[in-house]
């Protein structure tokens, strides 16, 4: 057993562990983020896809000590679940006299913009290769604004889908690209703006 | 993107324009699976939970003399651990019901005997997963070594050693299990009379599901209330609640299933497994929670797969290419033990002769138990094997009388001048659209031009099929679905049902129906978790049933519904139910929109303020609703309507083959289907996209690699070639011409598996036409493509079949040689 400590989505979480513990075990049992899959344990899915430091790794092929220290980013860190108002349906008859309550999840208007064009695009249907995905593409469209088709499905051929046949998933990255890049020149002309 | 052509024949009148179906809504499931939330089998947390891990064989035959878990009950952390001698006696064996036999062949361990490669053998439930998996390696086995059955067609000889000892089977104590057999029309006055005959051996492979979210449950028991609730990753709650308590003996009420969400199945969670009885044992001697999921390797080796078939196909034709018979006889390996795998060759054929309506059908099969993983459903459900050789017999006989395979497949696909349409077969063809699919699909893939304009190593190739839409299974006499409704008291709406959706996007596209009938807004409709406690009685989400069969049950629960809301507000509003509609969350008069009496105020009623509803009216408001397809029991001759509607589907594939790699590249796909209404535009295209996925990974890569040993050579994602991105091209000519179901009220069709059926074909004929190789055997690998080209540069012909004219095939090469099938037309008792 050894201790070690490992920041998750910017919180830091210590355990002591058995020194088997893969990088994945401790993401999903020790910090209980479960939205990084298991699909293979052998590194062939990519269902366990996360950042560690800012570069992907398939967290079923790293132990948990190898990363200690670092800064770990999973799915749930892509749009960080925070308090926001409850999809409310009023009834009508108070409609408008009660605000919604707070209560904690993700809001569809925070979603990174790959998970809302996945949403678009319908670039998921069981869904439980998507944080994998997810996390690759999000790694490869910060360093490859413009890519092209071909690009993405490179990008992402150490994914399995069984269900989708990818052709949403590149239609969705194609998308979000578009829409980071947008997001990115409004950053710069700010920044620009600041900088004058 | 999915075109929406119009039909250019006989139009059926669509329904009325709606709101909602018909609409690309995004889906109401992603939120909770884009952001992490979802919460699938292995994310299952109880209070207490223990881990169990099987011990599997890693022989796939042998006599098992003793398992010894003494030791690893020793070992740190364990609990308790079980073989199959603690349950002789206590168990019940399963798997009679599907397969027609008298006792079932299925038990949660072997006890005398190990019939696979991954069988389970002992487990052990521990504190943790690591020492579950500790003790493992101390438990004893002792086994004699048995000879090992591969190959389906030694399975069948006198002297085979037989794998399933102990069971009689209707034919006997053999390795054939079951036999199949169509008599439809005249065969030998068919041949008699043929013009043309074309024959061929076809074996297909044997894929994987391998839904990346694992086969695994949590199981608990309580033993205060005596409760057995088990959270498992199953399509089919309702088959693994009453399959357990059957196999357990224990009461069906106190046996509840609950589904998480659930990473897929494609068919391969369509059953109930052993270690659904290993978690409920455990947990039920321990009282505590069991975690069993199983790991990748395992769940290749004991999850099911798709039937292996060996067919000996014969094509009978007439000079102007009318298909006038078909003769087939084949070998369908099941595995070593099987819950579907003969339900897979009856339905497989009956509805594989599609879409042609062939006059005089024979066929006879041995449904055979082999020394391999179990076989079961997957996506297309023997169709893509039928498919595969039928489709390719159509190209060699068009190339035989000189008619474009096009040209040929036009003359011939059901095109009846009126609907409901009875083919020989027995079918009943309530619509199709699939002679303009068939023409689109050529069209889309410049057909002309590319047969003409002949690049090396480049061609082209059609595959044609129609697809049931759910089943009547032979060994079942049921195909239903059911829906309960409930509007709250506040005018949203629950959907209960026990129809998982794992992928089929049935929050959305339920949510859509209800939202139609009622006139409930889309947002107020939510899908209950499908739990055996709460959900009415249904048989699952498989056979590209969803939208067909439980929209079906969901559109009649929610006309009930509207019909009781209707009336409340009728006596409120003291005007007559015919004047009135309904619609934005409303019951108004008809051109009224805007007044009324919102759902809410009369769910309130119903439940809070009953003397408001009319005398007599039974208050709150839930409707529910049981849809069992008009479909047949299939006749002694293997004739009979076993779907409710047929989805069309034509594929044409444009193919690239390197020479000097062997790999066959698929450069363009067009796909034309007839879904009939379709209620979700782009659900129904995520379908067909990944049908055509799993088409390809059938026809190129994916298979199960055996050695003469029965160790299985692909049980893992490195071996196992499951095709990432890069290997699929664009699919962006899907063309949907819609031809509405008569049968089915909302008109749809299944689009589950119609973009897999014809994938398959339409390579293989593809590959023909760019090399040359009539490929018989599939996959169609780098390696076997390198081998073929060779041996057709050294034998210095044009044309060759692969492997029939490799020098070192062993099979039959001519039809004189073919085998007899075993079963005769007289003595045996049909059905
Ligand atoms: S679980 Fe890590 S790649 Fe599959
Ligand atoms: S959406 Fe199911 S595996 Fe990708």
């Amino acid at each position: 057993m050894q201790q070690i400590t490992l920041t998750i989505n910017g919180k830091s979480v210590t355990a002591e562990v058995d020194e088997r513990t893969l990088l994945l075990e401790f993401i999903r049992d020790v910090a209980g983020y479960t939205g990084t899959h298991n699909g293979c344990m052998e590194a062939r899915c990519g269902c366990c896809a996360v950042e560690v430091d800012g570069e992907i790794v398939k967290s079923c092929n790293v132990l948990a000590l190898q990363v200690a220290g670092r800064s770990v980013t999973t799915v749930e860190g892509l749009s960080p679940q925070r308090l926001r108002p409850l999809e409310h349906i009023t009834t009508q008859s108070l409609a408008g006299v009660y605000k919604p309550l707070d209560a904690l999840g993700a809001d569809a208007k925070d979603l990174h913009p790959l998970q809302s064009a996945f949403h678009r695009k319908h670039a998921l249907q069981c869904g439980f290769c998507t944080p994998g995905m997810l996390m690759v593409l999000k790694d490869y469209l910060e360093d490859n604004p413009e890519p092209t088709r071909e690009d993405v499905r490179r990008a992402i051929s150490g994914n399995l889908c069984r269900c989708t046949g990818y052709q949403h998933i590149v239609d969705a990255a194609m998308d979000a690209a578009q829409q980071m890049r947008v997001a990115a020149a409004g950053a710069d002309s700010t920044a620009d703006a600041a900088d004058a | 993107m999915t075109e929406t052509l119009p039909r250019t024949r006989r139009q059926t009148n669509p329904p009325a324009a709606r709101k909602l179906v018909g609409q690309s809504m995004p889906r109401k499931e992603d939120l909770a699976l884009l952001t992490g939330t979802a919460r699938f089998i292995d994310d299952i947390r109880l209070p207490g939970m223990l881990y169990a891990k099987i011990l599997r064989s890693s022989t796939a035959h042998a006599r098992l003399n003793r398992v010894d878990t003494s030791k690893a009950l020793q070992q740190p952390g364990v609990h308790a651990a079980l073989c199959g001698q603690d349950l002789l006696g206590k168990v019940k064996p399963w798997g009679d019901m599907m397969q027609d036999l008298l006792v079932g062949d299925h038990f949660p361990f072997a006890t005398d005997k190990i019939m696979y490669e991954g069988q389970e053998i002992a487990a052990v439930v521990a504190d943790t997963k690591y020492q579950a998996l500790d003790a493992l390696e101390v438990i004893e086995v002792d086994y004699d070594q048995l000879p090992v059955l591969v190959d389906p067609e030694k399975a069948i000889s006198p002297d085979a050693p037989v794998i399933q000892e102990g069971i009689s089977y209707e034919f006997g104590d053999g390795n054939i299990f079951d036999r199949y057999r169509v008599r439809v029309g005249d065969i030998e006055e068919t041949e008699r009379g043929a013009d043309l005959v074309v024959r061929q051996r076809f074996t297909s492979n044997r894929q994987a599901g391998a839904a990346l979210d694992p086969h695994g449950c949590v199981a608990s028991y309580d033993s205060f209330t005596g409760n057995l609730t088990i959270y498992s990753s199953t399509q089919s709650i309702f088959m693994v609640r009453d399959i357990l308590a059957d196999t357990l003996q224990i009461p069906r009420n106190r046996v509840r299933v609950i589904v998480p969400d659930v990473g897929a199945g494609f068919g391969s969670k369509a059953q109930m497994f052993a270690h659904e009885v290993i978690a409920s044992v455990l947990s039920m001697q321990l009282g505590r929670p069991v975690h069993l999921v199983l790991g990748r390797g395992e769940i290749f080796r004991a999850g099911t797969c798709r039937t292996g078939q060996v067919r000996y196909a014969e094509l009978f034709l007439k000079r102007d290419g009318r298909i006038t018979g078909y003769r087939d006889y084949v070998v369908h390996n099941c595995g070593a033990m099987s819950l579907w795998g003969n339900q897979v060759i009856h339905i497989g054929t009956n509805v594989g002769m599609l879409p042609y309506p062939i006059p005089n059908v024979h066929v006879d099969a041995d449904i055979v138990h082999t020394n391999t993983a179990p076989a079961g459903p997957l996506r297309g459900f023997g169709i893509p094997q039928m498919i595969f050789a039928k489709e390719q017999l159509v190209d060699v006989a068009a190339e035989q009388l000189g008619i474009d395979p096009l040209e040929l497949r036009a003359r011939n696909v059901v095109r009846p001048e009126t609907f409901p349409y009875r083919t020989p077969m027995g079918q009943v063809i309530d619509s199709t659209s699939i002679y303009d699919c068939l023409h689109k699909c050529g069209e889309a893939i410049d057909w002309e031009r590319k047969r003409a304009e002949r690049v090396p190593y480049e061609g082209v190739g059609l595959g044609v099929s129609m697809k049931y839409t759910s089943c009547r299974h032979p060994s079942f006499d049921t195909d239903l679905s059911a829906v309960r409704l409930r509007l709250e008291t506040d005018g949203t709406v629950t959907i209960f049902s026990s129809d998982v959706s794992h992928g089929q996007s049935h929050a959305t596209f339920l949510a859509q129906v209800v939202g139609d009938v009622l006139g409930v807004g889309f947002e107020k409709v939510n899908l209950a978790q499908p739990d055996s406690a709460t959900s009415p009685f249904g048989l699952g989400t498989f056979a590209s049933r969803a939208a067909a069969v439980l929209g079906t049950a969901c559109r009649q629960a929610a006309e009930r519904l509207r019909e009781k809301v209707v009336t409340i507000a009728a006596h409120v509003l003291e005007a007559s139910p015919e004047d009135l509609e309904t619609g934005n969350d409303r019951v108004y008069v008809r051109g009224l929109p805007d007044s009324g009496l919102y759902l809410e105020n009369l769910a309130s009623y119903a439940a809070y303020r009953t003397h408001q509803l009319p005398p007599g009216f039974e208050p709150t408001l839930e409707s529910v609703a049981t849809y069992d397809t008009p479909t047949e029991r299939e006749a002694p001759d293997g004739s009979g309507n076993l779907s409710v509607t047929y989805s069309s589907a034509a594929h044409a594939a444009h193919v690239r083959v390197d020479p000097d790699t062997g790999r066959v590249t698929v450069v363009d796909y067009a796909m034309a289907h007839d879904t009939g209404v379709v209620i979700n535009p782009l659900v129904v295209e995520g379908q067909h996209q990944g049908g055509f996925l799993m088409g390809i990974g059938m026809a190129l890569g994916e298979d199960y690699v055996y050695d003469e040993d029965g160790h299985l050579l692909s049980a893992s994602f490195k071996d196992y070639q499951a095709p990432y991105a890069t290997e699929l091209p664009e699919l962006t000519k899907i063309y949907e011409i819609p031809a509405p179901s008569l049968t089915i009220p909302g008109g749809q069709k299944g689009a589950g598996e119609s973009g897999a059926g014809p994938v398959p074909a339409a390579i293989a004929n593809a590959v023909y036409d760019a090399t040359g190789v009539r490929f018989t055997a599939l996959p169609i690998t780098p390696e076997r493509m390198l081998l073929a080209l060779k041996e057709k540069e050294r034998q210095g012909v044009d044309t060759l079949r692969f492997p029939d004219d490799m020098p070192d095939f062993t099979g039959p090469r001519t039809h004189q040689e073919w085998p007899e099938p075993t079963a005769s037309d007289e003595g045996d008792i049909l059905l």
